[in-house]
């Protein structure tokens, strides 16, 4: 054969091949090509929403109190990036933000990312971008900064790495702060630049979190933390929460858990607990401050006055159970007294009184007592129930009337003194404001609106309840009741003339090892009351807990705090007295 | 033999071809400036791969005139052996430059296959090539015209010293083995065409393919990337030797029947490695589709049976060798080139004559079309008569019609 022919065959034969090849590859095979394809060119990326900002008032102005600021990190490739270079410029600006020992770095095999700053501020990242170092570039992200501090950390919480807000207003509402981030679907290049090419690329862009405005007030948190924290010191107590109200609207001022802790670096916080709001988050017995809630039942009852009068021993006996008073002197034992006297000296006899009047029978507790009592503590006041506040909260507990347990009157006759039962500092003081500010019912809120475009907005509250609980009278008659308590104070001249200070003190047992310390070496003290001009229906509510491990402390710290922050919101919110 | 015009379809092919290169690297090009800019932080501007690549067709297009209208053949043949001993000294002193550490020799990945001077780098064994073409074609005619084809003594010993000693400097020195494939087409190619007979044909054709063998057998990197292709073809696990092949396929398969458009290819931004040089037919075969990669080939195809039908009608011996070394080294770059791309043979890292970017390759497969393209002027109308004219039915004739009108 003519040898030209034979390479003549070999380019049809071999051309022949590679075209029956493509058409394998490029129709038979071609979607799934396309599928890999797709695979391999698609880039999903987040578009990342701006988180919203928490405001305080102050006064009648929103101040933000945590912010949002853009940091930059600064990466190198550190096969291409010059060494002298970037270490000059980073030590000239952004000294503080480097992670790593630069020249260890460049000594690594084969590394070609490596973030070597955080942190850098917009202007210092721009200042080492101009210097046009080959290889470095920058990725953004946010970080909170607070510029109030470690103030009111217990009730705005932290923001995780993650961009996840924890605890306080940033857990709770993490849904309103944190806004949608958006989606970005498109065909990118190895290094994951996007590119135009595609039809299907697709771009939701991010919707911002709001700003959160909270009714707490700026100066009045900072002041009553300082003055609880001085407290702390002076006393035996580890800890401290302090709530401060608006009886009339629901509204939160204050919101203080004491000790703070730095919300920027809450990594390095040792006890997670630090974390915890104790206003909303953890049930507690606030004890004799339940004697409010008890009496007022009562009251508005119609079963008992402050001047019905009983015969008060040094201890009653429920269910095999001897309850003691705290208070033994001469002058109110075994004497005939007033419900009055009884909320004077905290008398737990005297509240277990007021259940026994409840249930029609003077001389013991009866079924009707308890689901009367049962009715107003749970229905009423909302106890064991979530107040409705913007934040996260705990139920609590208190016993059912009809529970099968042994020594369900001896529960009941605890619980009319605030034992055996739990429940939030916000729900005792959203009840406390029904029992003062005319027997009504408000959901409490802690969020005032939100600001957009500098503008406050109302914030849309869903199931806001104002409900009247109790009788005008009954409110009057415990108002009258609880400023009679402190009486002495203002002979004594820690209350001011003019102002109308009503208010109880409450010392918990604590339950140590699975049962109550009859030891008295841990107690909680709490204390709560209002203010207001003498007269007139008071403005504020202020709640107050102390305790501590192995403290034993009393409504009598308490109540002292309570003294001065009484004094300190008088003056601060200006409450003119009545002359 | 009268001069008449030459083989048009070969020329057009050729000039088509370039433009073609032209337009792709155009396309591709800016992103691939891009991907060498934001990934080893180089400096590209968007033009420069199709400037360079301007430059690389002039310079081409130079050459192919010199070699089509300027220099005659018979001038070359007279220097053939010069020719080709410059030509390996040029390998030779590469090999001693690197060896030196000379920062005139330039390496990539342990392979020092370029001279650098300056911005101008060039590859000797582009050079080989060439030389190697002139050179085997003027001793086959000699030796078919002394009767000592065949001859042990005075054909084979210096055949294959010649042989020997330019693969061992491609294939052993600069650890090439795409130039030593073409080389092997061409020594191949060449011998078939001298009349050898077929026994020591298919002796010569058994002991080269037992060495090449033994070449890739006795590399890691050849060896894996065998390994590779045989994954890729057997639809194994991917992994990073893989990848090349692999995403060459993945732009030869999105291209489906008519591509994605020029522009549009993702594949080149970086995906797909030596995207602009060895890379470039699956490119296009994302970009044209099989539509455009069909009209490629075809292209291909025609301007090889063309050089074939210039050889089978040029009767001077040198000259009809020198076509078929010419067209066995375009069949052997072309053939490899797609067929690696394509999954059909192991990667080679082989360039695709007059569409890779690179300039020396095209430079010398230029220079050695237009060689052809001078030779096709000079066809006579009959087969020559050293070849078996028995079935020249059905076949067409070189273009050489401006005799018939001059007489």
């Amino acid at each position: 054969m003519q040898r030209t022919k034979i390479l003549k065959r070999i380019v049809f034969v071999a051309f022949a091949i590679i075209a029956v090849r493509l058409f394998f590859i490029q129709i038979i095979e071609h979607s799934a090509w396309v599928e890999k394809a797709n695979e391999q060119h698609t880039m999903l990326k987040d578009i990342v929403a701006r988180r919203g900002e928490i405001y305080m008032m102050d006064g009648d102005e929103p101040v933000a109190v945590v912010m949002n600021q853009t940091t930059y990190s600064v990466i190198i490739d550190p096969a291409v990036t010059d060494k002298e270079g970037i270490k000059t410029v980073l030590n000239k600006y952004a000294k503080d933000n480097i992670t790593a020992d630069i020249d260890e770095i460049f000594e690594r095999e084969g590394l070609r990312y490596y973030i070597i700053a955080r942190n850098v501020t917009h202007t210092d990242a721009a200042k080492i971008a101009e210097e046009g170092i080959e290889g470095v570039w920058f990725q953004k992200s946010n970080k909170r900064v607070y510029p109030e501090g470690e103030m009111a950390s217990g009730l705005l919480g932290f923001v995780n790495a993650d961009g996840l807000g924890q605890y306080g207003v940033e857990g709770s509402l993490n849904h309103i702060l944190s806004g949608k981030d958006g989606l970005l679907k498109t065909i990118s290049d190895v290094n994951n630049v996007a590119l135009s090419i595609g039809d299907d690329n697709v771009k939701i862009p991010a919707e911002d979190g709001k700003n959160i405005l909270l009714s707490v007030d700026r100066g009045l948190e900072r002041g009553i933390e300082e003055i609880a924290m001085k407290h702390i010191d002076s006393t035996d107590a580890s800890s401290a929460a302090v709530l401060v109200m608006d009886p009339n609207t629901g509204e939160v001022l204050t919101m203080a858990n004491l000790p703070n802790y730095d919300p920027g670096d809450y990594g390095n916080v040792k006890d997670a607990s630090a974390y915890v709001n104790y206003t909303t988050e953890v049930p507690y017995e606030p004890a004799s401050i339940f004697k409010n809630f008890t009496f007022s039942a009562a009251i508005n009852e119609g079963k008992m006055t402050a001047d019905t009068e009983y015969y008060n021993e040094a201890y009653t006996v429920v269910d095999g159970n001897q309850i003691r008073n705290a208070e033994q002197r001469a002058k109110i034992t075994n004497q005939t007294i007033t419900m009055r006297d009884a909320l004077y000296w905290s008398l737990n006899v005297g509240s277990i009184q007021a259940l026994k009047f409840l249930g029609d029978n003077k001389d013991e507790i009866t079924a009707t007592g308890r689901e009367r009592l049962y009715d107003y503590y749970y229905n009423k006041f909302r106890f064991a129930h979530n107040t409705g506040i913007e934040l996260m909260e705990a139920e609590g507990f208190i016993w059912d009337p009809h529970a099968e347990i042994y020594g369900l009157n001896a529960a009941y006759a605890n619980m009319t003194f605030g034992q055996n039962l739990s429940a939030t500092m916000i729900q005792t003081a959203t009840a406390f404001s029904a029992v003062i500010n005319g027997g009504y019912w408000r959901t409490p809120t802690i969020v005032k609106g939100t600001i957009e475009n500098g503008k406050i907005v109302d914030f849309e509250h869903k199931d806001l309840v104002r409900e009247q609980i109790l009788k005008s009278e009954t409110s009057e008659m415990m108002r009258e009741m609880l400023i009679h308590n402190r009486d002495y104070k203002v002979k004594g001249g820690i209350d001011k003339k003019g102002y109308a200070i009503g208010g109880k003190s409450g010392t918990a047992q604590t339950i140590v090892n699975g049962s109550y310390d009859d030891d008295y070496e841990q107690m909680i003290g709490s204390y709560i009351g209002f203010v207001g001009p003498e007269g007139e229906l008071p403005k504020y509510v202020i709640m107050v807990k102390m305790w501590g491990e192995g403290a034993a402390l009393s409504g009598q710290e308490a109540g002292g705090l309570f003294d001065e922050l009484s004094n300190y919101v008088i003056d601060y919110l200006k409450i003119k007295p009545s002359i | 033999m009268r001069k008449h015009k030459s083989d048009i379809v070969i020329l057009f092919t050729a000039l088509g071809l370039m433009a073609l290169g032209l337009i792709v690297i155009y396309a591709i090009g800016p992103m691939r400036a891009n991907v060498l800019n934001s990934t080893y932080g180089s400096n590209y501007g968007t033009n420069d791969f199709f400037i360079g690549q301007l430059r690389s067709v002039a310079f081409a297009l130079v050459a192919f005139f010199l070699a089509f209208k300027v220099i005659p053949y018979k001038f070359i043949r007279k220097y053939a052996k010069i020719i080709l001993v410059i030509a390996l000294s040029l390998s030779i002193l590469l090999w001693v430059l690197s060896k030196a550490g000379s920062s005139l020799a330039k390496c990539e990945l342990g392979e020092c296959r370029w001279f650098q001077l300056g911005p101008i780098s060039f590859q000797p064994a582009e050079a080989i090539k060439i030389a190697l073409v002139i050179y085997l074609s003027d001793f086959l005619a000699r030796k078919k015209e002394e009767g000592k084809i065949g001859d042990v003594k005075e054909f084979w010993v210096p055949f294959v010293i010649v042989c020997i000693i330019s693969l061992g400097l491609v294939v052993v020195a600069q650890g090439d083995l795409g130039t030593g494939v073409a080389l092997i087409s061409i020594i191949l190619g060449m011998l078939l065409i001298s009349g050898v007979s077929s026994k020591q044909y298919l002796i010569v054709l058994a002991i080269i393919m037992a060495i090449t063998v033994g070449a890739v057998a006795t590399s890691s990197h050849r060896m894996q990337r065998v390994e590779a292709w045989y994954t890729t073809l057997t639809g194994g696990e991917s992994s990073d030797s893989t990848y090349h092949i692999e995403n060459a396929m993945l732009a030869i398969g999105t291209g489906g029947f008519f591509g994605v458009g020029v522009g549009n290819s993702v594949q080149a931004t970086g995906y797909l490695p030596e995207s602009i040089n060895d890379s470039v037919f699956a490119i296009m075969g994302e970009t044209f589709g099989f539509v455009g990669l069909i009209t490629v080939i075809s292209v291909f195809a025609v301007m090889l049976l063309r050089m074939v039908k210039v050889a089978e009608h040029t009767t001077p011996l040198d000259e009809k060798y020198l076509v078929i070394g010419v067209f066995a080294w375009t069949l052997a770059q072309v053939v490899v080139n797609i067929m690696a791309m394509t999954s059909l043979v192991p990667v080679t890292g082989i360039t695709l004559p007059l569409l890779s970017y690179g300039g020396t390759s095209m430079v010398f497969i230029a220079f050695a079309i237009g060689l052809v393209l001078q030779i096709s002027c000079y066809t006579s109308r009959e087969v020559s008569k050293h070849e078996n004219t028995s079935s020249r039915r059905g076949l067409g004739r070189a273009h050489h019609t401006s005799s018939r009108r001059n007489p």
